[in-house]
């Protein structure tokens, strides 16, 4: 952290000016000798709408205090609308902050022409004063990177990894190939030749190859090896080398959302996770059953522009376990599980978070943890246990509890209305094939469908995959997948297509908005969050407003 | 990964360059300890200082050093890369670097004339330095995009500046189009009575005047074989990019279509309709505009001259002129002045006083502007013919009985004026032209706060923007003699380029990483340009992004758009701005 002459805390600044009129302004500044603090620092860039969110929360990663982004006059963008765009842009990214517990004043724009130069200076005054106060923030990344690992410790450890997930014994069958959802939509891309290419030991591949990132650990293939190769471990284990050999993840929202998960291992912000607790929703600080919300909140403010409103999935959990006579603790504190940054690469973080969530849900004294998020249940059932040892705590996937409130008669069958819609299940990956759980979907949806219930073609271990995992793989073979999968439930008749993982909505809702070379007519499904939909039936929640995509301002 | 380092075994090399610009800079900034604790490393090669880098000996300096030592890439605190940036540059790529691989950082204007505390300064400078070393480390380099010219023109409107910039290009030998959207050519100037301050007709053409000797003149348009003239017609579309563009035109024989390397936008304005302020009164017959006026004064010049109001036919004794009418007036109309209308109301109320001598006339102004060479000499005169200037705004036209008042605050003697008159004449002021909107849409051309058409700099008449240029008063009101010199100034820029045939410049734009891209559309979406299509790679089977460089501004707004990162631009890569980023923000390590 910087310190000023006095010991005074001084904080870092970094301005995004566009080349026209920020940048011009900030010289005309100088030329005048008008005096500004030195706490500011200049990016040129060519408009202020091509400063990406991703960009910003390095720069808060990496020590800035403040981002200020100073562009042309509203209307008279020099590229016609970039300042109005950035604008949208840091509204979205302050939602973030807050979420986050950065303090959203931390984000400023300003729109300055290029003769303005008092206007500039004023701006940074300001804003330099209104950052001081604020104060200091943590340390919000590892003390020291480590040093890039060399070529030859690489090779062993590579070695290592193939020998751990059995992938020596691998016989060239081509099994994994024929299940692998990615191979069949681009033919390029074999789960065979990854580990053929590592096995010649060639290091530098590892930095360059992109197919240990375009793999997202379906684990088709894991299911389908004769031998038991455990592909999504070895992945897993090759991309953790890869980074540590000096390759960057090729992330989606240019890593934003990693940026977002490593500060929160790094750094204790006070975070905002729970603005979604409306007054009569009955939660505890204590008690035995501890719900685990995960990123949920977080995903809403940076999906905006999508309104896709995934915070009903934990109002929707908590009003069921409220029906049930459950009072479940939710925390404020809660982090992060870790999940994407396990599957990228970075295990120490994904270690700082795993003890923390812990330690948290040890101190709530809770015996029992749900979860909304086959990825967080995941990450705990398999990665914290196999780290950790079992825990005293038991994990249970809303599915299941669900099941069992009405095993016990804490929700009666009667209470759900029959669905006036046909609707489809899609098995989540993390949920399926990672952690088991088939059944209990199955039987809850039956059990309100009426007959309205349809299942999939491929479906429970067959199941394909929404296309992305770990937000580290997307293209455009991705998106032909998703394609496929939303004309499967179609064909079959479903009105809506039900999922528990809301990153599997995030990505569908992408296919459904995105530029599709198939008719409308062939994916035109609803994308609805299971519990959401169980809210829904048992009159928890009220039906969504039929809102078109778009703006309704 | 990168190709095109200088170096033979193709590692990054980065040589770091310190400015003192002949003391702006090292009073004020300690350079030598920043140079000092810039240790040189395999990776930068040399730190040096000079006097001033962007003179000729500095310029020789950096050659010497880029011909002795062993780098490809250059970092450089000094001044503004947007200015001597380009110098030193320029000097280096003579040597054989590419320009792609140098980063400047401005520690002059950003430093030493910002922060008075030396130390202060010079530790913000040492980390700006260092933000532009690690930048240029991430560096890639690249060629400049070639773009050929097509050596012909399209001139949107048939006014005066239309048709000037039309015969200017016609006349070095290029095919002009122009496309006007009336029956003939001429536009504003040519329907006028008399144009000011010169006092000459504006209308004839049967005789040679002084007026008509510097003036472009409808026939030597028509008869130029060079110069096709499309009546009638408009543009329907514009596609295609810098030097070569496809346009289709609406005229009343159908589609034409035609290919072009340079355009020129000269819309003109339209005049404000007064009866959106309606004390005005602009409903009754005898309350007239400035345009009315000059079609009144055409018309009865032919029936024998003097001038009779619309109503009754009869003779006004009283004429009162109210200037600013929709101009400077930001609650009512627009805030910018109107430029002309001072002059040509005062030119106005002169002919009319040569014709009805016992005439009362009063020009009504908030204060008078005439920028122009002649127009104290002429409102002098005006004066000395006895026209009443009052000075206020009006602040009503009032009927009464069928007969007109003007109630007017007279500022300089503090009455309250309620004069009767018999004609009221509205200087209305000027808007764009109905329809320039679309025009700039289709041209990606900015336009300003007025809504007028702006340019790339407001110093210069028609800098160029990709081959196509805004003149006349399609940039804001102005006079005939201002529009017809933009109107030359386009040309011999327009002129300029299609001789060369070709143009050079930087690839700051946008690619696509096409294994990255999902062919989502939302770059292709965001841009401004049109710069971007999603095409189907066959043999991949995928529909990517796919951008055309030629259209491509480099703004950025593609890629922050988009969710994958698959769309970059140039020279301003994530890495590339997070590599600085990341380094201003780290504590140096001699800082402890
Ligand atoms: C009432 C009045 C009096 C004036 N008196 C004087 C004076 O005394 N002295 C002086 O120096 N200046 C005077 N001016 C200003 C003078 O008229 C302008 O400087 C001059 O006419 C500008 O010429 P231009 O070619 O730029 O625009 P215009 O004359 O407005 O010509 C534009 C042409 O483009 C055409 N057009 C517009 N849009 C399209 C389109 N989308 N497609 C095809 N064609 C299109 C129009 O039909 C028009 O023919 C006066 C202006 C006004 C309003
Ligand atoms: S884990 Fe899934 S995506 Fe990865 S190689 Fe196996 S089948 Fe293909
Ligand atoms: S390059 Fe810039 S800083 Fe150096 S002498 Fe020239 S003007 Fe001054
Ligand atoms: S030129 Fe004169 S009348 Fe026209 S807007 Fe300007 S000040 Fe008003
Ligand atoms: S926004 Fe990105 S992913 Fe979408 S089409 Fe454009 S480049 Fe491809
Ligand atoms: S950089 Fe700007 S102009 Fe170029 S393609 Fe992207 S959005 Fe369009």
């Amino acid at each position: 952290m910087a310190e000023g002459k006095g010991g005074s805390f001084e904080p870092e600044i970094i301005a995004f000016t566009c080349t026209w009129c920020g940048y011009p302004s900030a010289n005309l500044a100088g030329i005048n000798k008008i005096e500004y603090p030195p706490n500011v620092k200049i990016i040129r860039v060519m408009c202020s709408g091509s400063v990406e969110s991703c960009v910003i929360m390095d720069a808060f990663e990496n020590g800035a205090h403040g981002v200020i982004i100073i562009g042309c006059l509203m209307d008279n963008c020099h590229y016609v609308s970039g300042n109005k765009k950035a604008e949208e842009r840091v509204e979205a990214l302050k939602e973030l902050f807050d979420v986050m517990g950065l303090d959203s004043k931390r984000l400023r724009t300003e729109w300055i022409n290029a003769s303005e130069r008092t206007k500039f200076a004023k701006a940074v005054n300001e804003f330099v004063d209104e950052v001081r106060a604020l104060g200091p923030l943590p340390q919000m990344k590892k003390a020291r990177e480590a040093e890039p690992r060399t070529a030859e410790q690489t090779k062993e450890k590579v070695k290592q990894i193939i020998e751990d997930t059995s992938a020596f014994d691998c016989v060239e069958c081509g099994k994994c190939t024929t299940v692998c959802p990615i191979a069949t939509f681009d033919p390029n891309f074999a789960p065979r030749t990854i580990v053929l290419r590592a096995m010649e030991g060639i290091v530098e591949n590892i930095a360059t190859d992109r197919d240990i990132w375009t793999c997202f650990a379906c684990e088709q293939c894991n299911a389908m090896c004769p031998y038991k190769v455990d592909y999504s471990g070895f992945i897993r284990g090759m991309r953790e080398e890869a980074v540590k050999y000096g390759a960057a993840p090729l992330c989606s929202q240019g890593g934003l959302i990693h940026s977002v998960q490593r500060i929160m291992a790094n750094a204790d912000l006070n975070q905002n996770r729970l603005a979604w607790v409306k007054d009569d929703l009955k939660v505890a600080d204590k008690g035995d059953v501890f719900y685990f919300v995960g990123c949920l909140p977080h995903y809403d403010a940076i999906f905006k522009d999508r309104r896709l409103r995934l915070k009903d999935i934990c109002e929707s959990a908590v009003r069921i376990m409220n029906k049930a006579g459950i009072t479940p603790v939710v925390s404020n504190d809660e982090k992060c599980c870790g999940h994407d940054l396990n599957w990228t690469g970075n295990e120490s973080d994904f270690e700082k978070l795993m003890e923390y969530n812990v330690d948290l849900i040890k101190k709530s004294g809770a015996k029992k943890v749900v979860f909304t998020c086959p990825e967080c249940y995941r990450t705990f059932n398999s990665d914290y246990q196999d780290l950790l040892g079992d825990f005293e705590f038991e994990l249970v996937h809303i599915s299941d509890f669900v099941k069992q409130l009405m095993d016990s008669g804490d929700i009666g069958a009667d209470d759900f209305s029959k669905t006036p819609y046909k609707f489809a299940y899609h098995d989540s990956c993390r949920l399926g094939r990672h952690s088991g759980i088939y059944d209990s979907p199955r039987q809850l949806a039956e059990g309100f469908s009426g007959d309205n219930y349809i299942e999939m073609e491929r479906t429970k271990d067959k199941a394909v995959c929404c296309g992305v995992s770990a937000w580290a793989n997307c293209n455009a073979q991705v998106k032909k997948m998703q394609i496929d999968r939303l004309q499967e439930a179609k064909k079959l008749g479903a009105d809506k297509l039900l999922m528990f993982c809301p990153k599997c909505q995030v990505h569908f809702d992408c296919a459904l908005r995105d530029e599709i070379p198939v008719d409308r007519s062939e994916v035109d499904i609803e994308i609805e969050d299971f519990t959401v939909a169980m809210a829904r039936l048992l009159s928890l929640m009220e039906e969504p407003k039929k809102e078109p995509t778009g703006t309704d301002e | 990964m990168e190709e095109g380092s200088q170096a033979t075994d193709g590692k990054k090399r980065v040589a770091a360059y310190l400015c003192g610009c002949r003391g702006a800079i090292s009073r004020h900034i300690d350079l030598e300890s920043i140079a000092k604790e810039l240790s040189i490393s395999p990776e930068i090669v040399t730190v040096a200082m000079h006097d001033a880098l962007c003179s000729r000996d500095g310029q020789k300096f950096l050659k010497e050093e880029r011909a002795s030592k062993n780098f490809d890439r250059v970092a450089v605190a000094a001044c503004s890369p947007n200015i001597q940036g380009l110098i030193i540059s320029r000097a280096l790529e003579e040597e054989g670097m590419n320009r792609y691989l140098f980063e400047q950082v401005n520690i002059r204007e950003q430093c030493a004339w910002s922060h008075a505390d030396r130390d202060e300064a010079t530790k913000k400078a040492s980390k700006l330095i260092r933000g532009a070393i690690a930048r240029t480390m991430e560096l890639e380099a690249l060629e400049d995009i070639e773009v050929p010219i097509l050596p012909s023109a399209l001139v949107i409107g048939g006014g005066v500046t239309g048709m000037q910039a039309a015969l200017d290009i016609a006349s070095e030998g290029f095919k002009v189009h122009i496309v006007e959207r009336s029956d003939e050519l001429g536009g504003r100037a040519y329907k006028l009575s008399m144009t000011f301050p010169t006092h000459n007709c504006g209308i004839c053409c049967m005789q040679y005047c002084k007026e008509c000797v510097f003036t472009p003149k409808i026939e030597d348009v028509h008869q130029n074989e060079n110069i096709e003239v499309l009546l009638n017609s408009e543009v329907e579309e514009i596609t295609g990019g810098f030097g070569d563009r496809h346009i289709k035109i609406k005229t009343p024989d159908g589609t034409v279509e035609f290919d072009v390397g340079t355009i020129i936008v000269a819309t003109g304005t339209k005049t404000f309709d007064p009866s959106r302020i309606l004390e005005l009164r602009y409903e009754n017959k005898d309350v007239i505009t400035t345009v009315e006026l000059e079609q009144l004064i055409v018309e009865q010049r032919d029936k024998g001259g003097g001038l009779k109001r619309p109503s009754d036919g009869k003779v006004p004794e009283t004429i009162n002129f109210i200037q600013c009418v929709g101009s400077r007036d930001k609650v009512k109309g627009n805030l910018h002045c109107s430029l002309v209308c001072c002059t040509y109301a005062i030119g106005q109320a002169r002919e009319i006083k040569k014709v009805l001598p016992d005439a009362e006339i009063y020009i009504h102004y908030i204060d008078l502007r005439g920028p122009y060479r002649g127009f104290e000499e002429f409102y002098d005169q005006a004066k000395g013919e006895g026209i009443n200037f009052v000075r206020g705004r009006v602040s009503e036209v009032v009927e009464d009985h069928g007969k007109l008042f003007i109630r007017a605050l007279d500022t300089d003697s503090g009455d309250l004026l309620n004069i009767p008159t018999d004609l009221v004449v509205l200087a209305v002021g000027q808007e764009p032209a109905d329809g320039s909107d679309v025009i700039s849409k289709m041209l990606h051309i900015q336009t300003d706060i007025d809504k007028f058409m702006k340019d790339i700099n407001p110093m210069f008449p028609s800098e160029f923007r990709r081959g196509v240029y805004v003149a006349g008063t399609a940039q804001g009101p102005k006079g005939i003699r201002y529009s017809i010199e933009d109107a030359k100034a386009a040309a011999a820029s327009a002129i300029d380029l299609m001789q060369k045939g070709k143009i050079k410049f930087p690839r700051i734009v946008a690619f696509v990483d096409e294994e990255r891209c999902r062919g989502c559309g939302r770059c292709r979406d965001a841009c401004e340009y049109e710069a971007i299509t999603l095409e189907e790679d066959k043999e991949k089977g995928v529909t990517v992004s796919k951008v055309d460089e030629i259209i491509c501004e480099g703004c950025g707004a593609c890629a922050a758009a988009c969710c994958n990162k698959a769309i970059m631009i140039n020279t301003f890569k994530r890495e590339q701005v997070e590599a600085q980023i990341r380094a201003l923000l780290q504590e140096a390590e001699a800082d402890g």
